[in-house]
C-alpha cells in the first residue's frame, strides 16, 4: 500500500493522510498552508509540493521497536519521491537517535530532521512549504545554498598560478603570461623560448618545474 | 573490497589546520578511537575532506539559530557546492560550559528556515550532540565513501618538488585539496597535466567531467591583460 508518487500536490498545499486528522499537528498546520486529508497515503504521513513525502517517527515509534525500520525501508524502495522524515527526538528517544540517522542518511540517502514534538514538526513542515513556494515564485535565487556559477575573469588566478613557479615573482610572471598566453602553452614552451622573456637560470628553473 | 577497520591502509580524512582550535576532540577522537589517518592541512574551503568527492562542515547549532551568520554560511556553502561534488553540514550542539545551567535550545522559525534551505539544496545534514559524535559520523561518511570507492588513497604529505607542485595546483580556483593531491600523484609534471585529455585529467585527479573540463579550460585559457582588476592589487593579495 505504497502510493508511490502519482499525487500531484498544488503549491502552498499540503496533502496529509487521514490519520492525523483532530491531531494537534494537523490542527498547527491549519491556517498556515492548505491542508487536505486523503484516505489511501499508505506510508507517507504528508505529501509536501516540489515531489517531497513527509514520513513521522514518533518516539512512541522508537520505544516500540523496528516497525518504523521496515515502514522507511518499503518506503524507500517503493518510491521515487523525495523523502524527509521527521523524528521526535525527545529525553527517551534520544539514545536511539544515532541508530536511526545512520539508517536514514547514511544507508537510505534521506533526509533526517530532529523536533522536539509536534508543535515543532508542525513549524519545521511550515517552513518547508513556504521554502518551496518561495522558490517556484522568486526563481533560483531565492535559496542562500544553491552554487550559483558566478563567471568570473581567471585572469587573477592565472597570474597567482604562475607565480608559484620557484624563480617567478608577480613581474615575470605578467610577462610570460602576456608572452605565451596560457598555461598549456607556457609548459610546452622551449628553454630557448623561455630565455627570451627571463633570464637564462630562471628559464632553466620553470622549464624543469 | 577490503575493509579497511582491519587491514590494509586505514582510511584518510584530510582536516582544516582551523579545527586544531575548533574542534580538537573531534581530531584526537577519529585517532585514537576509530584509528583514522588525519592529516591536518590548510583546506580554507572546509572543515573536513573525506574523500574524493565528499567535503563536510561543522556548523554549531548555535551559528544555524542567529541570522547574523547567515551571509557567513551561504557563501561558504556555495563555494563548497563549486568544489565538491557532495557536501554535508554536520550540526553539533553546542558544549555547556562549566557553572553554565543547560541552555534550553529555542527552536526558531529562522532554525526551519535554514534548514529547509539546505535540504533543498541538496546539502546533507547529520545532527551531533558532541565532538566525540560528530568524529564517530565523519569515520562512518568516510568508510561508506571507501566503500563507493571514493576515498582519498594518495600520500597525503607530498615531498620536495612534489610539494611545490601541489602549491601550484592549490592556486587553481575551484580545485580541492585532494584533487590538487591527485594530480601530484598521478601525474609526472605540469606539462602532463596541461596536455591531458579530459577524460585523462577526470581518472587522474578523480574529478568529475565539469569538473576536469573546467580545469582543462583553466590551462588553456589564454592571458589578457586588460582583463585583470585595476589597479594591480597589492603583492600577496
Amino acid at each position: 500500500p505504497v502510493t508511490a508518487g502519482s499525487i500531484v500536490v498544488p503549491y502552498g498545499h499540503v496533502i496529509g493522510n487521514e490519520k492525523w486528522r483532530g491531531s494537534e499537528l494537523a490542527q498547527r498546520l491549519q491556517g498556515k498552508v492548505r491542508l487536505i486529508f486523503e484516505d489511501d497515503l499508505g506510508l507517507v504521513d504528508f505529501h509536501l509540493p516540489n515531489r517531497t513525502c513527509i514520513l513521522l517517527i514518533s518516539e512512541a515509534d522508537l520505544v516500540a521497536g523496528d516497525e518504523f525500520k521496515r515502514r522507511l525501508v518499503r518506503f524507500r524502495n517503493a518510491s521515487s519521491l523525495r523523502g524527509i522524515v521527521i523524528v521526535e527526538k525527545t529525553q527517551i528517544s534520544d539514545q536511539y537517535y544515532l541508530g536511526v540517522q545512520k539508517l536514514v542518511v547514511l544507508e537510505l540517502g534521506m533526509v533526517l530532521l530532529p523536533v522536539a514534538n509536534q508543535g515543532e514538526a508542525s513549524q519545521l513542515i511550515i517552513q518547508l512549504v513556504s521554502f518551496c513556494v518561495r522558490e517556484q515564485s522568486r526563481d533560483r535565487g531565492a535559496n542562500p545554498f544553491l552554487g550559483r556559477q558566478r563567471a568570473r575573469p581567471a585572469e587573477p588566478a592565472l597570474l597567482q598560478a604562475v607565480q608559484r613557479v620557484p624563480g617567478v615573482g608577480r613581474a615575470k610572471a605578467l610577462l610570460l603570461l602576456q608572452r605565451f598566453g596560457s598555461i598549456h602553452r607556457l609548459c610546452n614552451a622551449a628553454v630557448q623560448e623561455l630565455e627570451q622573456v627571463v633570464g637564462q637560470t630562471v628559464a632553466q628553473q620553470i622549464y624543469t618545474f | 573490497c577490503r575493509d579497511p577497520g582491519e587491514h590494509g591502509p586505514s582510511l584518510c580524512i584530510l582536516a582544516d589546520s582551523r579545527e586544531i582550535c575548533s574542534g580538537p576532540e573531534v581530531l584526537s577522537c577519529l585517532r585514537a578511537v576509530h584509528g583514522l589517518r588525519v592529516q591536518v592541512c590548510s583546506l580554507g574551503t572546509s572543515d573536513y575532506i573525506v574523500s574524493n568527492r565528499l567535503a563536510v562542515d561543522r556548523v554549531l547549532q548555535s551559528e544555524l539559530q542567529s541570522p547574523g551568520n547567515r551571509n557567513k554560511l551561504s557563501q561558504r556553502l556555495q563555494h563548497l557546492q563549486g568544489v565538491f561534488e557532495r557536501i554535508c553540514v554536520i550540526v553539533e550542539t553546542d558544549r555547556v560550559r562549566p557553572g553554565e545551567t543547560s541552555r534550553c535550545f529555542q527552536r526558531t522559525q529562522y532554525y526551519d528556515g535554514v534548514l529547509s534551505a539546505l535540504v533543498q539544496a541538496g546539502i546533507r545534514i547529520l545532527f551531533s550532540s558532541c565532538q566525540e559524535e560528530t568524529a564517530a559520523l565523519l569515520k562512518e561518511l568516510a568508510l561508506l565513501e571507501h566503500r563507493k570507492d571514493a576515498a582519498i588513497q594518495v600520500p597525503t604529505e607530498p615531498e620536495g618538488h612534489r610539494r611545490d607542485l601541489l602549491s601550484f595546483y592549490l592556486s587553481i580556483p575551484n580545485l580541492s585539496y585532494g584533487a590538487a593531491l591527485n594530480l601530484c600523484h598521478s601525474f609526472g609534471s605540469i606539462t602532463a597535466v596541461a596536455n591531458s585529455s579530459v577524460p585523462a585529467l577526470a581518472a587522474g585527479a578523480r574529478l568529475s567531467r565539469p569538473q576536469a573540463e573546467e580545469l582543462q579550460r583553466f590551462l588553456r585559457h589564454d592571458f589578457d591583460l586588460q582583463l585583470l582588476p585595476q589597479p594591480l592589487p597589492a603583492k600577496g593579495k
